[in-house]
């Protein structure tokens, strides 16, 4: 839907709920809440950095220290074609749960074995990837890009929070280039993800590259303490009386600039408040108010 | 290096069956004795940040998808069958077993490819099970059971079982052949993924510690 909205480079973001279909037995939830975060166009490396650190700097603005967890699924399809394995579906569940065994149910090639090991029991840097590009005999542009990808993260300061760990897969079949997974110590589960879509776009019309993360916001409260998150901010109701209406407005603009949740309507007798004419009252105590 | 925090560890353990002892026995040979009382399901062990939870087997997985328990040793059969994505660590060579697809001896199939279409399977694992007869194109109705699962086709409940067998005496005694091999089974290391992320140094160190032990 944000995609159908792009022409040319376009930064789009939202927070809303979502819906998802399950099957009925299935017990999660159908709809939940999410923020994400999308880059259409702009050059591959800069963009995947830019998403990567945009992620943490949003988690860092609300208290979360957050890691990333970065994998590529160009990396996987390279290997699938170079040790000739067919079956993807099978391979990356084997690959996501880091189950060696499922593994040797799909090559016996002992070449692809020992690359396939290395990629889902190790965790690193770029350096990794140069690792398993030299057991493989290819990857060297996948290698370069992780490079640069990593040089670019240092310039936004979050490099050492972003490792690589191949084994980390998106469910969705539209990712195709870098994927990653956003973590906070003490919560079981991802807090978000992301990753490089580039090829969807042509279903909106539009043949660019794109890239982008959403992150759970029910999974971000959880991480946060829960449910008291926001308590404390409760809403400010202001009232003007006839011929006030724009007094009550500059005031309102001075709470929320503040940070206050203000709500602003016309008088009509209620007893708790603010309220604005010749003079700006508490209602409660009808003390004068002064923000 | 990843981030170490210096958070407790929880390591999950089947609370009784066959893989409690093997489970327990390993982690003692890892330095990691088992401090509790019987039916304590939180305990601690000789290695002060390490607790062990001992609950139901097929509960682990949850336990361990979920980071309330960071590490668990639990049957390949049962994390195929919650389908939870957790870390597959290491087998650990014992609890072995297949799932098997079983008749009665005297049903006259001999193969799963020979169960007509619409038959009913009883089984305690209906996500594998039905996977499985999908794969093979055979559609049938799976029946859930919690135990004596051998049983459903003599009284006429199904066709067939798809159960676990690992020397095929109980099937022998209940007059059950088995046809097919659904999957082979051993216990396994599982970890949440995101413990195996914050906890790195210490899960590695206990993953390759258990790797070269036998219980």
């Amino acid at each position: 839907m944000l995609a159908s909205k792009a022409k040319d480079e376009g930064r789009l973001c939202y927070i809303t709920n979502c819906i998802r279909y399950l099957e009925s037995k299935n017990l999660s939830l159908r709809e939940y809440w999410q923020a994400g975060a999308e880059l259409i166009g702009g050059e591959r490396i800069s963009a995947d950095a830019e998403a990567v650190a945009l992620a943490l700097e949003m988690l860092d603005s609300v208290g979360i220290r957050a890691s990333v967890d970065l994998g590529s699924m160009g990396v996987i399809r390279r290997l699938m074609e170079r040790y000739r394995i067919r079956d993807y579906k099978k391979l990356t569940r084997a690959i996501a749960s880091k189950s060696i065994d499922d593994l040797r149910k799909l090559t016996t090639d002992s070449d692809a074995l020992e690359t396939f090991t290395l990629l889902m029991t190790k965790r690193g840097g770029a350096d990794l990837i140069g690792e398993i590009s030299k057991a493989a005999g290819c990857l060297e542009e996948e290698h370069e890009y992780f490079k640069s990808l990593y040089r670019a993260l240092e310039a936004y300061g979050c490099a050492s929070r972003v490792f690589v760990d191949l084994s980390t897969i998106r469910e969705m079949a539209y990712y195709n280039g870098l994927v990653f997974e956003i973590f906070t110590p003490g919560m079981g589960l991802p807090i978000g993800g992301g990753g490089r879509y580039d090829a969807m776009m042509k279903d909106f019309g539009i043949d660019t590259a794109a890239t982008g993360f959403a992150l759970s916001i029910d999974l971000c409260l959880k991480a946060l303490g829960g449910g008291d998150w926001g308590k404390n901010n409760e809403t400010v109701r202001v009232y003007y009386k006839d011929g006030y209406r724009e007094k009550a407005i500059s005031l309102v603009r001075v709470l929320r600039g503040k940070g206050e949740c203000c709500t602003l309507d016309a008088y009509r007798g209620e007893g708790r408040g603010i309220l604005v004419g010749e003079k700006t009252i508490v209602l409660e105590s009808g003390e004068e108010y002064a923000p | 290096m990843p981030p170490e925090t210096k958070e407790r560890l929880v390591f999950a353990v089947p609370n009784k069956g066959r893989m409690r002892d093997p489970a327990l026995r390993l982690l003692e040979s890892a330095g990691i004795k088992w401090l509790g009382e019987e039916r304590a399901y939180l305990s601690k062990t000789t290695d002060p940040e390490i607790d062990i939870l001992s609950v139901r087997a097929a509960d682990i997985p949850v336990y361990v998808y979920y980071g309330i328990a960071d590490l668990g040793i639990t049957g390949r059969d049962i994390v195929a069958e919650t389908g939870l994505e957790v870390y597959e660590l290491a087998d650990l060579g014992f609890g072995c077993c297949d799932l098997v697809v079983a008749v009665s001896k005297d049903s006259g199939i001999r193969s799963p490819s020979e169960i007509p279409h619409g038959s009913k399977i009883a089984t305690e694992f209906p996500n594998v099970a039905k996977a499985y007869f999908d794969e093979i194109g055979i559609q049938v109705e799976t029946i859930t059971l919690k135990g004596a699962v051998e049983i459903a086709p003599r009284l006429g409940l199904a066709i067939a079982i798809v159960d676990i067998s690992s020397t095929g005496a109980t099937l022998e005694k209940n007059r059950l052949s088995a046809i097919g091999k659904v999957m082979s089974s051993s216990a396994r290391l599982i970890c949440n993924k995101i413990s195996y992320k914050t906890k790195y140094d210490k899960v590695e160190a206990i993953t390759n510690k258990l790797k070269g032990l036998s219980p």
